[in-house]
């Protein structure tokens, strides 16, 4: 970028560097506030002020939280439901958005009616849970999987993406003797990576966040996924006005409650980093030759 | 049609209708309002022959988790288990989330033997379509769940009856921590009157009492929510000072509201004038809770309203900044003597549903168990834990916790005592503990002496369930404003008139009726 080095881009550069670096560290600055607080030491944090590195490094929240197996087994639940449960949501969301997305298939119009007709309108809770309840799911991690094993958002979203991929290439794979099942899975879904990195990372954050519905359906709390005991931790969940007992408000330090929120945090944002390559434009340059 | 075109059409027919169904269980959304249940005959559970008396009772109980979730079959559930004859199960539900859990529950008739309920208006609904038994004519054969103050019982009324037990809690817990150290320094006796008060809180404000040299300190801080709910400062004031509770009847059952007494009135003038001289916080109406009273721990405050065994934790936060400061906990007492405005007493109660227990004599086991939960044995349990692993027994016949006792009790024990049938100060040995925490559970225990209730505590009134949280905030509004002194007193009796004409009146008509009703027979 040769241009002048005139006093004024200067300043623009300058102002341009400071706003955005104070930008940038209102959104990073409450992390590494929760990491800090997280391993300094209890009696440090309860002298208040904002902390940005450990003081006085200890690892005692950590040991706390690690002292019973609950929040490691809980850990591993939500692992589970996040890995499986996407799993799930791209298979069937990717199944039906290709049959949609083609011209050729009656009664498409139909079908996407009745998607749209549920984004609008849900049942409610209790119809919800009958069910789920008739299915079986209860009390299984089923239930924090299949009810959501399609977001209509997403579904429509991927529908218009596989629209977009040109008919020519469907049409020479299946002169070189592909069938449907070969042209989703070998042609249109490697082109699509982009988008699909995309929704595995919508489907997966819903996942790991995963809490109402288990309250909900999930009655055996070893089967809890880490957020339902973030949300306990966290926040003192009593929520009568000013009733100013700490006995019966089972407050946990602070330093407790970040260490909790980190370890319920670092997994899914671990994550992101692995799929942020696939975000990649261009996979289709020079696929059709016009 | 092709066969392709087939193909994908099956394909295409079978996973869209799939994922309506799938989409139909949307996404967690914010939990829709439920329906009021009906009171189907569906059986979930197992209705066992009539037991003899010595095959332990099956018991499924669901209650709010308190902390760690306890593992199945710990010690604490099986010493329960052994001593109570029955078999536990217990269902733990995360308290962010218990009163829809609960709601489902009851629309999908899936209930436990007994099970935790708050005293919300949708439990009210339940109650009232019959889902739970009506137990207040059974009490009377139950020695432990009888010998209880009769107002435990009178708060969780619904519709002038008893549907459950309690999950007693100190009612008379209201009291004030301050800082003995500085009253001492300034040579001040406790407050009693409103103008004492008014020296007092002056002299803390003004004259220096922790001898810094530096003008840091206040009396006493209000925060945002200082008139609101069972903590309302206002409140606690104007009752030690001899006024009302919320809502004070006469024998025609006609209904005053507290903000229309002289007491109130007093109080309202105290923090009128304390604001106008800036002798308390000036931002006291955007303060947040938890920052007022961290004011304390940095030794920026010499009060606060709070309960009696406050004063223990207080004094353990501020040692670690300063070790010589000293916390003391006093009664609220005004020209007439002690008066505390009562709190309800309890937190939430557990009822017995219709369709989990189905017979008479069931039910008798079940309230057997709640009742042998208040006996010497399983309130020593609950209360202290189990002997040479939290507690041990001192020479003076009391009790201690004993080496790490207290945090693993904390662990292992406190989610049932939050969760079951017992009070401290019943049936178990008093706690050793320092000064201050003994001062504090006395003051608690012996509180229910004082109290001042709430008469309209129980009562129904649709324009409040409606809009009450509206007509709340106008008077709480109308108040802030008075002590800011944005208005006069003729302003404020001009809010109190809006409010009766927006819906006080009806209020009180309301209750009267229901106090009518229900509670003059």
């Amino acid at each position: 970028m040769p241009y002048d080095k005139t006093w004024g881009n200067r300043i623009f550069d300058a102002f341009n560097i400071t706003v955005l670096s104070v930008i940038a560290l209102l959104c990073v600055l409450p992390f590494i506030y929760i990491l800090a607080v997280s391993f300094t030491a209890p009696h440090i944090v309860a002298q208040g002020g904002f902390i940005l590195y450990p003081k006085e490094f200890s690892l005692a929240a950590y040991k706390y939280i690690f002292s019973t197996n609950t929040l490691v087994r809980s850990l591993g639940v939500s692992i589970y439901v996040t890995v499986v449960g996407t799993l799930i949501n791209l298979v069937l969301t990717s199944l039906l958005a290709y049959p949609l997305s083609r011209k050729t298939l009656r009664g498409r119009q139909l079908i996407l009616m009745g998607v749209l007709f549920t984004m609008l309108f849900n049942g409610g809770l209790i119809p919800t849970y009958y069910v789920v309840k008739s299915l079986g799911m209860i009390d299984t991690l089923w239930s924090l999987m299949i009810p959501t094993a399609i977001s209509a958002f997403n579904l429509i979203v991927l529908k218009n993406f596989f629209q977009n991929i040109p008919e020519g290439l469907e049409d020479s794979a299946k002169i070189d003797g592909c069938n449907d099942v070969g042209v989703l899975f070998r042609i249109v879904l490697p082109l699509s990576l982009p988008a699909i990195a995309t929704f595995a990372l919508f489907y997966a954050v819903d996942h790991w966040n995963k809490y109402f519905s288990a309250i909900m359906y999930i009655n055996d709390n070893e089967k809890w996924p880490v957020q339902v005991l973030l949300r306990e931790i966290v926040i003192n969940a009593n929520s009568r006005v000013g009733d100013t007992n700490i006995e019966e408000m089972n407050i946990q330090p602070l330093t407790i409650k970040m260490a909790v929120i980190v370890f319920a945090t670092l997994p899914i944002m671990v994550v992101y980093p692995f799929l942020q390559k696939h975000f990649a434009k261009g996979v289709m340059l020079g696929s059709v030759k016009g | 049609m092709n066969k392709k075109a087939r193909l994908s059409l099956a394909c295409g027919v079978v996973v869209g209708a799939t994922s309506i169904l799938a989409a139909c269980g949307s996404d967690d959304s914010n939990p829709a309002s439920s329906g009021s249940p009906s009171p189907s005959a569906a059986p979930s559970s197992t209705a066992s022959a009539k037991p003899a008396d010595t095959t332990p009772l099956q018991l499924s109980i669901a209650i709010t988790q308190v902390g760690d979730i306890p593992a199945k079959g710990n010690e604490v559930e099986q010493a329960i288990e052994k001593f109570t004859n029955t078999k536990l199960d217990i269902q733990w539900i995360p308290s962010a989330a218990y009163d829809e859990k609960i709601n489902v529950m009851l629309a999908s008739n899936e209930m436990p033997k007994l099970v935790k309920l708050n005293y919300v208006p949708n439990v009210f609904n339940a109650v009232q379509s019959g889902l739970f038994w009506e137990i207040g004519p059974l009490l009377k054969d139950y020695k432990n769940l009888s010998a209880q103050n009769p107002q435990f019982y009178e708060n969780i009324k619904i519709e002038g009856k008893i549907y459950g037990v309690p999950l007693f809690r100190n009612m008379g817990r209201g009291a004030i921590v301050y800082r003995k150290d500085w009253m001492d320094n300034l040579k001040l006796p406790f407050p009693k009157t409103t103008e004492e008060w008014y020296n007092v809180l002056k002299a803390l404000t003004l004259n220096d009492p922790d001898q810094n040299g530096k003008n840091d300190t206040y009396g006493i801080v209000l925060h945002k929510k200082y008139n609101q709910g069972q903590a309302s400062m206002l409140t606690r004031f104007a009752v030690a000072q001899g006024g009302i509770n919320k809502w004070a009847v006469d024998n025609e059952g006609n209904f005053t509201p507290e903000h229309d007494t002289p007491q109130m009135m007093e109080a309202l003038n105290l923090f009128r004038r304390l604001y106008a001289e800036k002798l308390i916080n000036q931002d006291f109406a955007v303060l947040d809770t938890t920052e007022a009273e961290k004011l304390m721990d940095t030794e920026k405050v010499g009060m606060r309203f709070a309960v009696a065994t406050n004063g223990k934790s207080q004094q353990d936060r501020l040692s670690k900044v300063n070790p010589n400061a000293v916390i003391d906990v006093a009664n609220f007492e005004g020209p007439q003597g002690i008066r505390i405005s009562s709190e309800n007493g309890n937190n939430g109660f557990l009822a017995i549903p219709k369709s989990a227990v189905k017979t008479e004599d069931e039910l008798k086991r079940v309230l057997g168990f709640l009742d042998q939960l208040m006996s010497p044995e399983m309130s020593t349990l609950l209360l202290r834990g189990i002997e040479g692993k939290h507690y041990g027994k001192t020479a003076d016949d009391r009790t201690e916790f004993i080496g790490d006792g207290f945090n693993l009790f904390q662990r292992e024990v406190k989610p049932y005592r939050d969760n079951l049938t017992v009070l401290e100060g019943y049936n178990v040995k008093p706690l050793k503990d320092v000064p201050i925490g003994e001062k504090g559970t006395k003051m608690e225990a012996d509180g229910i002496k004082y109290i001042v209730s709430n008469p309209a505590l129980t009562l129904t009134s649709a324009t409040y369930s409606e809009r009450g949280a509206e007509l709340d905030t106008l008077i709480w509004d109308a108040q802030t404003k008075y002590i800011m002194g944005k208005i006069d007193e003729a302003g404020y009796k001009a809010e109190l008139e809006k409010w009766k004409k927006s819906g006080g009146d009806k209020i009180m008509a309301e209750y009267k009726e229901s106090y009518q009703k229900f509670i003059k027979k």
